[in-house]
């Protein structure tokens, strides 16, 4: 067998290359099997169904929810569907399906949305394939041109392919039977290498790399967070504990950074970017790289602050904060994904699964972080989680902080001065009724010195006390004129 | 490649690859002595490395490859918690206190504890107490120190990073510890079937389920 393949390089038998509907044409493993002519006639066929049955579906639903909207107000469908993020939207459409294609139809781009979204979920209508075979079909390129240069070659792609549709059929498997399938074909295969091939364990660390790509891109949507776990939960309920923790602090954490460096200020964002990054790749081993690029970049904003090699000390606060501050999407899915269906030596021994580790203590300590693990007081710690606010010379996490640092100088000389004059309205508050009050005693006083005496004969002899009266023209007397 | 830790592929040119978690507290030198070890150079300027938490190093003993990866932890008091996340699978331990404070030998006790517990007699463990330079200023007793260790399962290493004193003989007689302890490991396995379990200690898999990958398999040892 090895000396056949050696001879005849990557070729395959001519009975496997023909379609498979038997109509003569070569088929292609992107289309099934198919030749291209049969696979349109298969996609469109099973297009036309799905997009009838969608149809179908949605003047279901639609009537169902006039029906429900006229005996009361609020639908039921229509209220579970509002509070959905557009992550847990895209999460939960496999299981909500029905629901969304309906919502899907009344939004302004309906019907290719539609199209799309029940292709998704239909993993087994060819139309599936169609739809993610730009990337697989690249990577199944690639990886048969990798082998071409190889003894194996033939061999390995043969294995592979036939691992890959075996284990389309597995799809109801718990997440660690799976694992355990793709970590028994990566250790049968490896092993065989070495043995049958006689490859250097780097060589086969290289060919090993190159297979974990080619199947785990292929598996990748039915083995990312599958729906027999409870990893998309925990996601969710991750995300909102980061949420939660908003209010930490670099100086609660003790990070060893000081953002006011324009260059560590740089790598903590790219670091960043890096770990959010994480979720978009479909390769363990190209998450885990992001997740070693994402290291690198806290490696030079600790180098930028404290111009000396980072340890452990340093570092695993640092990514605690960047954890925090970056709330990567989907975090524990990804964890559980590397961890289930990542090639062991490179997680177990090696520089990825050294950061990877540290990722995971990090996730684990923002779990169970608590006033302790923070040097706060129990007081303290309950009042931020109930979204109290701080003292307010403490930025917290999520917000940027060179903004904050400019705006709180003159904020908190305003807040100075504030303070100065409700202190001073005080004290002129209590001047004030100081002075009343004294205004009144001395009243008081003069009334009780002098009291209030009303002299009875004055009253009738005000004109006897006036001298000058005698000087006054007698008064007028009436006089009466004839009319 | 399959060796995850200590057992290798094939006999004729192995290559043990062994996983030391270095622990200790904050300030007793953990960095300056892996610095020491891997650059030898201590407190200098003209260090290339970006950090010092993960650093590997090439070996050469009697004859057979080792490649030692260090790996650093956290040893702050509220990352305690997570040392079995770290210490999984590991081979060995460098547990590291200074001579001059009674309190990190404390922490020395604990975390050999856990390691006991969690690992077993798997682990080869060394305690280090670091800076003897500063001999005047000790105050863990080397007698105590050492009957503790012994006491233990452990070897006890006086080491100063400072004066470069110590460090090669402790990682060499680790590395040869483990090297022992992982052919002793792969003797009891059993007799041939190389694709060793210890490589995949820590991927949750049990071994002796051939058929779950056969039908991919079958096709090659027969044809």
């Amino acid at each position: 067998m090895s000396q056949r393949s050696e001879r005849r390089g990557i070729h395959v038998d001519q009975s496997e290359l023909l379609c498979k509907k038997g109509c003569g044409y070569y088929g292609n493993a992107a289309w099934q099997g198919l030749c291209s002519k049969c696979w349109r006639e298969e996609y469109q066929r099973a297009r036309q169904k799905q997009i009838q049955e969608d149809w179908e579906l949605a003047e279901k639903l639609q009537r169902e929810e006039d029906a429900a909207y006229a005996s009361s107000h609020v639908p039921p469908s229509q209220s579970s569907l509002t509070p959905f993020s557009k992550f847990e939207e895209k999460k939960t459409n496999e299981k909500t399906r029905k629901v969304t294609t309906v919502k899907k139809f009344f939004s302004p781009s309906s019907r290719s949305n539609t199209k799309k979204e029940s292709h998704e979920a239909k993993s087994h209508s060819p139309s599936f394939a169609r739809r993610s075979s730009v990337e697989t079909d690249q990577v199944s390129r690639e990886f048969v041109d990798f082998l071409r240069s190889l003894k194996p070659g033939r061999e390995i792609h043969k294995q592979s392919r036939a691992f890959v549709e075996s284990m389309g059929n597995k799809k109801d498997l718990g997440a660690d039977e799976l694992s355990e399938c793709v970590q028994d074909f990566y250790q049968n295969m490896s092993d065989r290498l070495l043995t049958h091939f006689k490859g250097s364990s780097e060589k086969v660390e290289r060919v090993m790399d190159q297979v974990e790509k080619y199947i785990m891109t292929r598996l990748y949507k039915s083995m990312f967070c599958p729906e027999t776990t409870d990893d998309e939960k925990k996601d969710l309920s991750t995300q909102h504990r980061i949420r939660a923790l908003h209010w930490v602090t670099i100086q609660m954490l003790c990070v060893p950074v000081d953002e006011e460096i324009p260059e560590a200020a740089d790598s903590v964002v790219k670091a960043i970017t890096d770990i959010i990054e994480m979720d978009s790749k479909r390769v363990p081993r190209d998450k885990l790289a992001c997740i070693t690029s994402c290291s690198k970049h806290i490696f030079n904003a600790i180098m930028v602050t404290k111009k000396e090699p980072a340890s452990a000390d340093d570092f695993l606060p640092t990514l605690i904060y960047i954890v925090l501050k970056a709330n990567p999407p989907r975090l524990q899915s990804n964890i559980q994904y590397i961890t289930r269906f990542c090639n062991p030596s490179r997680l177990m021994s090696g520089e990825d699964g050294y950061y990877f580790t540290n990722l995971c203590c990090a996730v684990a300590f923002i779990e169970k972080l608590d006033a302790h693990s923070l040097n706060l007081s129990v007081e303290d710690f309950e009042r931020y989680m109930c979204g109290g606010s701080g003292s307010g010379d403490e930025s917290p996490c999520r917000r940027s902080e060179p903004p904050s640092q400019w705006l709180l100088e003159p904020l908190s000389a305003l807040q100075d001065r504030q303070q100065r004059v409700l202190e001073e309205a005080q004290d002129l508050q209590i001047e004030i009724q100081r002075w009343q009050e004294s205004v009144s005693r001395e009243v008081q006083d003069i009334i009780s010195k002098y009291p209030l005496e009303i002299k009875r004969q004055a009253a009738h002899a005000i004109d006897c006390e006036n001298e000058e009266n005698d000087r006054l023209p007698p008064p007028l007397q009436p006089q009466v004129f004839t009319t | 490649m399959a060796a995850g830790g200590g057992a290798a592929a094939t006999s004729a040119h192995r290559t043990f690859s062994f996983k030391v978690v270095l622990l200790g507290e904050g300030c007793v030198g953990k960095t300056s002595l892996v610095l020491r070890y891997c650059e030898n150079k201590f407190n200098d300027k003209h260090i290339t490395t970006l950090q010092a938490s993960f650093l590997t190093k090439k070996l050469n003993i009697t004859g057979k490859r080792v490649n030692l990866a260090i790996w650093d932890t956290a040893g702050q008091e509220r990352f305690h918690a997570l040392g079995p996340i770290y210490y999984r699978d590991s081979n060995g331990a460098v547990l590291v206190y200074d001579v001059t404070d009674e309190d990190s030998f404390q922490k020395v006790k604990n975390w050999v504890k856990e390691l006991r517990k969690m690992l077993g007699n798997e682990i080869c463990l060394c305690i280090v107490g670091n800076k003897v330079d500063l001999e005047k200023e000790r105050h863990v007793s080397v007698e105590d120190a050492e009957a503790y260790a012994e006491s233990v399962g452990a070897k006890h290493y006086h080491t100063s990073a400072k004066l470069n004193k110590g460090i090669e003989e402790l990682f060499l007689d680790l590395c040869k510890r483990m090297m022992e302890t992982a052919q002793v490991d792969e003797r009891s396995k059993g007799n041939g079937t190389s694709h060793a379990s210890t490589g995949r200690r820590g991927v949750q898999i049990i071994d002796d389920e051939p058929q779950a990958a056969m039908p991919a398999g079958g096709c090659c040892s027969s044809g």
